[in-house]
């Protein structure tokens, strides 16, 4: 935290301020409005909230900036080894490790990503496609006969939970030991009384993935997993609390962002009936750019911190070695300077080179994942639930939009229809065998061929 | 015409292949873009420009 005393030069270079803090409910009400507002008269601002940072608006700006790693680390250094930097939480939270290789930078950040892009490349998700069919297909199954259903408890916390630990390499039947504790950390404030049920529920988690690590060490199961116990990081072992650091990174960037987007998007297309139409009757043509808009309208990872690693200029605005950014994914892809009708959402949007997956060398790892997913439940709701009505009253979206915008709940109903196949239960035993025999979680270099699935 | 990706600029948004297929191919390993060789085919100029002003890197170019 800055004690220091306000020089002339400081007050020139943080001539344009405003006060921001996305962690409270107002933020989130008012998005719009302080979107608007910072980007016509402040793209670049300083903030005196959570000890004074910088927040970058503007598309340019944050365009800049976030390609700009010889300046902007991404290093999180709670033991002070390095310069003591806070890593991208704004504020940063009080723990011992950092966040795996997005609180990294590069040569080491750089090891970690060439070691996992086999397995998240698009060609290595695309192998995975006919089992997160059957996924969605037998969480369908278990609400299509009632005719409602929870978007969120139902179906988006599931698919990319199981996908997630499949590709991890851990066993898919213990997903739920990992949600809950995923899911709930996201949106539940520190003061709540959920809190000791929240850590109970957290520790059990750890307690799963340190045994995971261990036994994958000792039987080789492939996977993510298998890849970071075996690997040599610049010609050391890395520790197992750098590894977990990375398995949970891994674990929440699958889970809640793909089931944010999901729910969004399901509920934008309850609320615009002709327009779900639309999208599916010209699926062939729409879905790729209708992904592209809800990912940059709804943003369901709204920005990422940064530390300032030496004086410089960037984007017209003069930065000093130390101080904290912020930059916001979300407000940059409202920018009307490269979005038309930025508030608007145009499934047909051209030109849509949105922020949500990050730029520059952090660029989300797992993109091509939550693509995938997505695509593959929403396309699939469309087909067996085509009339679904979200209920607004039961929709309960999360008060802060901070870390995530995402949602608690997304209650709908709908004409029933028939089971197709097994349920859940049943389909995650099935896929289990299929993960396990066909070694699905190796990396693209060692198995190319899609899931067979019978 | 030829389309050209910036090999140091790219990082694998995928969006020039989803757009324009038949101009762009990725990596299995990292994902990572480039030019089909040879000239852009007629009729698929405006593909090329999508993917050109889709890209959030802004890492492809037009080669005349």
């Amino acid at each position: 935290m800055s004690t220091e005393p306000v020089t002339e030069d400081d007050a020139e270079r943080k001539k344009n301020r405003y006060h921001f803090d996305r962690h409270t409910p107002e933020y989130r009400q008012q998005f719009a409005d302080v979107t608007a507002e910072m980007l016509d008269k402040c793209p670049v601002a300083w903030s005196d909230t959570y000890g004074g940072h910088w927040v970058a608006a503007g598309h340019s700006e944050v365009f800049e900036l976030a390609r700009s790693a010889e300046y902007v680390s991404n290093d999180h250094d709670p033991a002070n080894e390095r310069r003591g930097y806070k890593g991208i939480s704004i504020p940063s939270p009080d723990v011992g490790f950092r966040g795996g290789f997005l609180e990294m930078d590069p040569p080491e950040q750089r090891y970690y990503r060439q070691l996992l892009n086999p397995y998240l490349s698009p060609a290595a998700v695309a192998r995975w496609t006919p089992l997160v069919d059957e996924l969605v297909r037998a969480s369908l199954n278990e609400k299509i006969e009632s005719g409602q259903i929870d978007f969120v408890d139902d179906l988006a916390n599931i698919v990319p939970a199981v996908l997630t630990l499949g590709m991890l390499g851990i066993p898919l039947k213990n997903w739920d030991i990992y949600v809950e504790p995923i899911h709930a950390s996201v949106y539940t404030p520190p003061n709540s009384p959920d809190m000791p049920r929240l850590q109970a529920s957290r520790l059990a988690m750890r307690d799963d993935m340190l045994g995971q690590l261990a036994e994958i060490r000792a039987n080789g199961r492939p996977g993510l997993i298998h890849a970071l116990a075996t690997a040599e990081i610049n010609g050391t072992v890395p520790p197992d609390f750098e590894l977990l650091g990375i398995i949970s990174l891994l674990i929440g960037g699958g889970f809640d962002t793909t089931t944010a987007l999901t729910a969004h998007a399901l509920e934008w297309l309850s609320e615009n009936p002709d327009q779900r139409a639309r999208l599916s009757a010209e699926r062939d043509t729409l879905l790729n750019p209708a992904t592209e808009e809800f990912l940059r309208y709804f943003t369901p990872a709204p920005g990422d911190g940064r530390t300032i690693s030496a004086d410089c200029e960037i984007a017209g605005q003069q930065f000093k070695e130390g101080e904290r950014l912020w930059l916001s994914w979300a407000m940059s892809n409202r920018d009307p300077e490269v979005f038309p009708s930025p508030n608007e959402v145009d499934l047909a949007r051209t030109g849509n080179r949105h922020h949500s997956f990050g730029l520059g060398i952090h660029r989300c790892i797992g993109s091509n994942v939550a693509r995938m997913v997505f695509k593959r439940m929403v396309t699939a709701v469309l087909d067996r639930m085509p009339d679904y009505q979200c209920d607004p009253a039961g929709a309960e979206h999360y008060q802060t939009i901070g870390i995530i915008q995402g949602m608690k709940h997304l209650p709908a109903t709908f004409t029933p229809g028939p089971r197709v196949g097994d349920g859940l239960d049943d389909t995650i035993a099935r896929m289990q065998v299929v993960v396990d025999e066909q070694r699905l979680a190796e990396p693209v270099t060692v198995r190319k061929g899609a899931a067979d699935i019978e | 015409m030829k389309v050209h990706v910036d090999p140091e600029r790219c990082q694998g948004h995928t969006l020039c292949a989803m757009i324009a297929p038949d101009l762009f191919t990725l990596d299995d390993v990292d994902g990572h873009s480039s030019a089909i060789d040879g000239e852009v085919p007629a009729g698929l100029e405006a593909r090329a420009d999508e993917a050109i002003r889709s890209c959030p890197e802004q890492a492809i170019s037009i080669i005349p």
